[in-house]
């Protein structure tokens, strides 16, 4: 009941923070609160959130896919290929996101089929997936295909693929009256996510595997399926966020995202879902994301260099683990001490019939 | 059983010698004494925090800031040659980063209880972030070149780090399978619960396994260091990763309990060999990452499919035992119901 309670209040304090930071930030700079700016420097870390939208049904299986932040340069170079190879930009986006459901999926089916712990899967895959992206534009150029531009599609590599059209590169930079885009699409995958996560059988599912894989199986859970799937669902988050990206910079890479990592699971982990799964919701990974990004941009406002970033990021991550581990920890004593009392009260004061038994 | 976990490292040995020799019939450059010792050459960093590494598995743990300490190590390393220090202090000071990085993590794994991914994920970024602040993001480059005489120097054709790493190696190994209390991170990985009621320090287990992660990343920063003879922002990015396939390749079970010092050895050699015969093989450098992953996909698969059999046929016997015990109760009460 208490720990209900106190889990129901995460999301609270994460919008509390969120405002608390804003006014910190806004005091420092005025300029800062300018809600226009303020909208329109969501679109810096909109991929991030998007990714740790995915990774939040996952982590809420008590698994892990950290092979996310390859499928968006995977989705990212695949894509402008595409595009260069004369495909359409619609076509081209849609084999990105089909490549990044089959990244997912070939993911979600290894760890469904093995008992081969996600992270390292996710971790080969990452690799595997990282690698696919830079190799293959020369792949494409060793089976003989026309590239334009005298290095071949080696040579988009290392500068990436420009000249994507303005109907693509909208979703990057476009706005919806005064709201850009890639929040848009935050927007989207957080409220598609969350009715997924609370008024679905699978969201159900989700959340039985994560607090017993056992009791699921024997409850009957389609475990594998729905493993399956919720990878799938990760690589496709994870394309998305790959292109939006892509969009707002104007330019297809393989290596566009690597560096999301870190982020990505802080704002899991920090949006209150427990890494062993079972707990967890969108809304907090979505209220973690902007926490981390507006904190990011505040830093980088104030002047502080982007190298100390991850430091102030990785110790977030850390401190609110072992805060919510601390929080546990006092409620479980606080719990005994009240089911301690409640037992002195019933047997009426009279200890000696707890000397036996151990009140702990 | 046992005998299938004792023969992994021979298995992947195997391997490894399969794979140089298939590679041979292309490029038969391959086999010469040079190209091998460079393998092992390239291969003494991965090798170094791939041992470090082992301690935690063994434990069930994981630690993905390895590579990250390395960096920070390497750093201090450069900063303090520049600084004046000799060698020695230097070196120890590398040492001392990294068995303090490690201490960090280990305390807020088995003090906090964060769990090893998170600890150790927020880690990697705050000792990266650490290691652009220190320096100001531009590589060490000034170092005295003195250091790299290590490197260069060979005996028999083979650089005096290869030779010191060796007898490192080989001390170590010894070393740990005559330690009785090395047997408790085989302990603590295999049955956490059961280890503590044997009485195991558990906590002081979990310490020490973190702890050596980290002096061992200080150990392979001054190998690279020693190496290159200056440190580049990069040092060891995504090392981590590849240690971790290292200690899997080589058959240290992420379950925890099993594998060797050998493990990490032969599993840094492998992954090494790998980056060398895609170049006999003319594979453009790109594709090096996918080969590797695949390679430890298809590894940790192969492992999954090799226990389950075991298991099943384990079961199997169990079954067949329980079966003929049955039959032995039944066939001893006949003659009593005969009789009555």
């Amino acid at each position: 009941m208490k720990a209900a309670s106190l889990l129901r209040t995460w999301e609270f304090m994460l919008a509390v923070v969120l405002v608390l930071e804003l006014i910190v930030l806004g005091l420092i700079n005025p300029s800062f609160l300018n809600v226009e700016n303020l909208l329109f420097s969501t679109s810096d870390f909109a991929h991030v959130i998007i990714a740790a939208v995915g990774l939040t049904l996952i982590i809420m299986t008590g698994g892990i896919d950290i092979s996310g932040v390859s499928v968006m340069g995977l989705a990212s170079i695949v894509l402008g290929l595409a595009f260069i190879a004369g495909a359409p930009i619609g076509l081209a986006a849609a084999i990105a996101l089909a490549v990044g459901i089959a990244a997912g999926a070939f993911n979600g089916a290894v760890i469904a089929s093995t008992d081969v712990n996600p992270l390292i899967v996710t971790l080969a895959t990452l690799f595997l997936y990282a690698g696919i992206a830079t190799g293959l534009p020369t792949l494409l150029d060793m089976l003989g295909f026309v590239a334009y531009g005298a290095g071949g599609f080696e040579a988009y590599q290392y500068e990436g693929i420009t000249g994507l059209p303005k109907s693509f590169t909208w979703i990057g930079s476009g706005r919806i009256g005064w709201v850009p885009m890639p929040l848009v699409v935050v927007l989207v995958f957080a409220a598609v996510a969350t009715f997924l996560m609370l008024r679905t059988r699978f969201g159900r599912y989700l959340k039985l595997i994560g607090v017993s894989p056992a009791v699921a199986h024997f409850t009957g859970v389609p475990i594998r399926r729905t493993l399956v799937a919720v990878y799938a669902i990760n690589g496709f988050t994870a394309a998305v966020a790959g292109l939006v990206l892509t969009a707002y910079l104007g330019s297809a890479r393989s290596d566009l995202g690597s560096e999301a990592l870190l982020s990505i699971i802080t704002a899991v982990v920090l949006g209150g879902s427990s890494i062993y799964g079972g707990e967890g919701s969108v809304l907090g990974t979505l209220l973690a994301g902007f926490v981390i990004g507006f904190m990011r941009q505040g830093l980088l406002a104030l002047g502080i260099t982007s190298d100390v970033v991850p430091v102030i990021i990785g110790g977030l991550l850390v401190g609110s683990v072992a805060l919510r581990i601390g929080l546990a920890k006092l409620n479980t004593r606080l719990a005994n001490r009240a089911a301690f009392a409640a037992e002195r009260m019933a047997v009426g004061g009279n200890g000696a019939s707890l000397s036996n038994g151990d009140p702990h | 059983m046992k005998r299938i976990v004792k023969s992994r490292e021979l298995l992947v040995l195997a391997l490894l010698v399969a794979m140089i020799l298939a590679v041979s019939t292309v490029n038969a450059a391959v086999l010469r004494p040079i190209t091998l010792i460079n393998i092992v050459n390239s291969s003494l960093f991965l090798m170094l925090i791939a041992i470090g590494q082992m301690f935690v598995v063994l434990t069930r743990g994981i630690d993905v800031s390895v590579g990250a300490i390395a960096g920070l190590a390497a750093v201090i390393f450069g900063l303090a040659l520049n600084a004046g220090f000799p060698l020695p202090l230097a070196m120890l000071a590398a040492l001392v980063t990294g068995l303090a990085c490690g201490s960090f993590n280990a305390a807020g794994i088995v003090v906090f209880g964060v769990p090893p991914i998170i600890m150790t994920l927020g880690a990697l970024g705050a000792y990266r972030g650490l290691m652009r602040v220190l320096t100001g993001g531009s590589w060490i480059e000034s170092i005295p070149q003195s250091i790299k005489s290590l490197a260069v120097t060979r005996y028999q054709s083979v650089p005096l780090m290869v030779w010191a790493i060796a007898v490192l190696v080989v001390v170590l190994a010894v070393l740990l399978s005559r330690i009785k209390s090395v047997r408790n991170f085989y302990a603590v990985g295999d049955n956490r619960e059961g280890a503590y009621l044997l009485g195991i320090n558990v906590r002081a287990t979990e310490f020490t396994a973190y702890a050596l992660a980290g002096l061992f990343s200080g150990a392979a920063a001054i190998v690279f260091t020693g190496q290159i003879g200056f440190v580049p922002m990069q040092t060891g990015s995504g090392q981590e990763l590849k240690a971790i396939a290292a200690v899997v390749l080589g058959g240290v079970g992420l379950m925890g309990g099993t594998g060797s010092i050998w493990s990490a050895v032969i599993g840094a050699l492998f992954l090494t060999a790998i980056d060398s015969m895609m170049i006999f093989l003319k594979v453009p450098g790109s594709w090096n990452n996918a080969v590797a992953g695949a390679v430890l996909l298809a590894v940790v698969v192969f492992d999954y499919l090799i226990r389950r059999t075991v298991r099943n046929r384990q079961l199997a016997m169990r079954a067949a035992e329980m079966h003929r015990a049955e039959e032995d109760h039944d066939r001893a009460l006949q003659p009593r119901e005969a009789a009555r």
